[in-house]
């Protein structure tokens, strides 16, 4: 018998084998594409809702257009920012991309990788053919006019993203323990009933021996509501910082009237907030400051908590897999009235009225500039997040995208003031860092308020000064770059459509310039204030 | 190394060497630095000025950017800035550029004596002028002379009528109200020069929010309430609905009452 053709045979068989694992060990894309341009999105909306929202947009714009296949690249937010930067750093990083100013340690992103969109937006949106967004230019289709990503721009006259859905905080309560605490169905309408209901539950939970907090808690849900509180009191002393009439506050503004010597830890209405910070913290469970989101959100899944405050963006999650009634509350505001931070309080703050977010930026090295705008301009018109509304049941971006029933109460908002970009716990990321390295000051039955403000006083001129040379340094990796845009554009400038489209950008681009350099220039003066007092 | 640029024999792909230097030009106002950078590259024969501007130009957007890259840089925009065309005025104003805010250790003093040359030279280019205006943030912030802050002001309005192009003035007003009150100086003041960017207009993104509630904020701590009432309302009626909307209505309905108390109070 003649082994040859066999032998040959296993031996194909076994060097396509080898190629095969070789592929799949080495490449994550199909031996083939089967469309020429492929784009990737990249974002940390794990929960449920968003990746099925933006799969049905997709699955329509690769009906639309065939050459073009979109990859959604779900990153679970714990493991974002590191991925997100390596990949950068790496050329590899993905043509859409989820990012937040509130991201630590990713301020510089924008200016180092990110491309404007404001030319685009000052355009129509074509798939708004034939509905009523139709002639509107871009930017104002978006229910804000993009407030969030206009404000966090590194760039103040830029517009460097765009956003697909609205989201808020809220109060999920655990609707049968609340009878089982309280005796009552009754939810708490003043941030005093609420206080109440926190004492009740520690009652509640000493005579039961059973282990329950009122609040569920995790770092993040831990931080979010803080931060609600503690804006609070903080909104007449931001008013007083105000010397631009803004009428809201400005992070880089913040850090340089605290090294001014203008406000500190230890001001009366910056200790009302703390007070009220504590008061949270002590609802939750202790040790909560080393836990997660998915944490709280087990905790309260298991009826150890009796709410769970955080964003609408998990109450897809919480409606499909909670075994128990919900009932979804805004969180009272502290008022005017309040026993222990009443005088502080100038008056109510807004809950964001409408800002939208899941803010897309486009990566400035996409080799697919064209089609990656086009895919945004897709997701983005009313028929495309008309699809993720209806696939998420996220509240949608866009003006004229009907708004299913069961999410319509998450536009019921608190109607008050602007605040500003952070409270006085996330001003930088170095601030950050020194807020949580101290807060067992602050929580637990050691903690207090004075000793907390003390030692916050004490640790964050330094943290304060490294985050205002973070905005120097990242004001400056923004402008350095523009000059060569600019020579770029103004060599290219001439008479035809295309050559006036160029002057215009040019001007566009020395106007924000110059702003950003003026900006620059007040933060430089604000470090050497600091360096001249004593 | 950016003198190796300059070699013999045509582009690879048979482009002519001024098709590539217009890709490079596009390529960084994309800000695709190290693209036009390779583009560049591929450019045989002996530079053009233009071509040899574009070769020290994407050193600022290419990284890692090093100081020597950019004394190299410097070299070229020194050498072509001894002509008188529109090239050498934008070759002196990135030479100034590369002082303020490129080098690692900025010389603000040598960024303003070059900006004040390139304005003595060529006063009318738009290089010349835009080179004022970033002479003006110089003398606002950081230049050790006139050293208090309304004379800094002074210097720097002092400008103003060296400046023809109406844009360039809109920024150097809007510079001149931002330190304003960033110097606590009298509303007034800024406000003039606040004033005076709004009607010159055209500024896009936050930046055109900001100063529409500013003229009004300032407007009423001024006690300009008329003023306030009308900036505000235009306020209202041109941005969409967010919180600042609140508070200015606040504001509205304030001065409302004000008014009719002090109605009441008349005979």
């Amino acid at each position: 018998m003649n082994l040859a053709p066999l032998r040959s045979g296993a031996l194909l068989l076994l060097a396509g084998y080898a190629v095969a694992t070789y592929w799949v060990f080495t490449r994550s894309t199909p031996l083939v594409a089967t469309r020429p341009v492929v784009i990737r999105l990249a974002h940390w909306q794990i929960e449920r809702g968003p990746p099925e929202g933006i799969a049905a947009v997709i699955q329509r714009y690769e009906e639309l257009h065939p050459r073009v296949k979109v990859e959604q690249e779900l990153i679970p937010d714990r493991i974002y920012r590191q991925w997100l930067r390596s990949n950068l750093a790496g050329d590899n990083g993905p043509d859409i991309m989820e990012w937040g100013s509130w991201v630590e340690g990713h301020k510089d992103l924008p200016a180092r990788y990110f491309t404007p969109l404001t030319a685009e937006l000052a355009q129509p949106n074509p798939y708004n053919r034939g509905t009523s967004q139709e002639h509107l230019p871009w930017e104002k289709t978006f229910h804000d006019g993009l407030t969030c990503p206009k404000r966090d721009s590194p760039d103040p006259g830029q517009i460097y993203a765009v956003t697909i859905t609205e989201t808020t905080m809220r109060l999920f309560c655990n609707a049968q323990l609340l009878r089982e605490v309280t005796g009552s169905e009754a939810v708490p309408r003043t941030y005093d009933d609420l206080r109440r209901i926190f004492a009740l539950t520690k009652r509640y939970a000493a005579l039961t021996g059973r282990p329950l907090a009122a609040l569920a808690g995790s770092r993040d849900n831990g931080r979010a509501i803080a931060e609600t509180m503690f804006s609070g009191p903080l909104l007449g002393l931001n008013q007083r910082l105000d010397d631009d009439g803004n009428l809201y506050l400005y992070n880089r503004k913040l850090l340089g009237a605290y090294l001014a010597g203008r406000w500190n830890y230890r001001d009366p209405h910056v200790k009302a907030g703390l007070a009220l910070v504590r008061e949270v913290a002590q609802a939750m469970k202790p040790g909560f400051l080393q836990l997660r989101r998915d944490d709280a959100m087990l905790e309260f899944f298991r009826g150890e908590a009796l709410f769970l405050y955080y964003g609408t963006w998990d109450a897809t999650t919480l409606r499909q897999m909670v075994p128990f009634e919900i009932r979804t509350l805004r969180l009272p505001a502290v008022t005017a009235d309040d026993p222990i931070a009443g005088r502080w309080i100038a008056g109510p703050l807004g809950e964001g009225q409408g800002e939208t977010t899941l803010s897309l930026y486009v990566n400035r090295a996409t080799p697919h500039r064209e089609e990656v705008i086009d895919f945004l301009r897709f997701l983005t018109s009313v028929p495309g997040n008309q699809r993720f509304t209806d696939h998420s049941l996220w509240l949608p971006a866009i003006n004229g995208v009907q708004v299913p029933e069961v999410i319509r109460g998450f536009r019921d908002y608190q109607v008050g003031h602007a605040f500003g970009q952070a409270t006085y716990d996330a001003l930088g990321s170095s601030v950050s860092l020194v807020w949580d390295r101290n807060f067992h000051h602050l929580a637990g039955d050691q903690g207090s308020v004075d000793k907390f403000a003390e030692v916050l006083d004490q640790a964050m001129p330094a943290a304060i000064r490294a985050d205002l040379q973070d905005e120097v340094r990242n004001t400056l990796l923004l402008v350095r770059p523009q000059d060569a845009a600019i020579l770029g554009h103004a060599s290219l400038g001439d008479d035809s459509p295309a050559g006036q489209r160029h002057r215009l950008r040019q001007q566009e681009m020395e106007a924000s310039q110059t702003i950003s350099e003026g900006q620059l220039g007040q933060a430089r003066r604000a470090l050497d204030f600091a360096k001249e007092r004593p | 190394m950016l003198t190796t640029w300059a070699r013999a024999a045509a582009p690879a792909d048979g482009a002519s060497p001024s098709d590539e230097v217009g890709a490079a030009w596009q390529l960084m106002a994309d800000h695709l630095g190290r693209d036009a950078y390779v583009r560049l590259d591929r450019v045989r024969g002996v530079p053009t000025r233009e071509q040899r501007l574009a070769q020290a130009v994407v050193v600022v957007d290419y990284q890692p950017v090093t100081p020597e890259r950019l004394h190299a840089a410097e070299a070229i925009f020194a050498d072509l800035a001894r002509g008188e065309d529109e090239i050498a005025a934008q070759a002196a104003y990135l030479q100034a550029r590369l002082y303020q805010v490129h080098y690692s250790q900025p010389d603000y003093g040598r960024a303003a004596e070059l900006y004040r040359a390139l304005a003595a030279r060529q006063p009318d280019s738009h290089w010349a002028q835009l080179g004022l205006v970033k002479l003006g943030l110089l003398q606002l912030y950081v230049l050790p002379e006139p050293a208090g802050p309304a004379a800094r002001l002074a210097a720097v309005a002092a400008l103003l009528p060296r400046i023809k192009e109406e844009k360039l003035q809109r920024d150097v007003h809007l510079q001149l109200g931002q330190a304003g009150t960033f110097y606590g100086l009298p509303l007034d003041a800024v406000l003039a020069h606040l004033i005076e960017v709004n009607r010159i207009g055209g500024l896009v993104g936050q930046i055109e929010e900001d100063l529409a509630i500013q003229l009004g904020e300032l407007s009423l701590r001024a006690g300009h309430y008329a003023a306030a009432r009308t900036y505000f309302e235009t306020y209202l009626r041109d941005f969409t609905p967010n919180l600042r909307s609140v508070t200015v209505r606040r504001r509205l309905a304030e001065m409302a009452a004000q008014e009719a108390k002090a109605q009441e109070g008349r005979p």
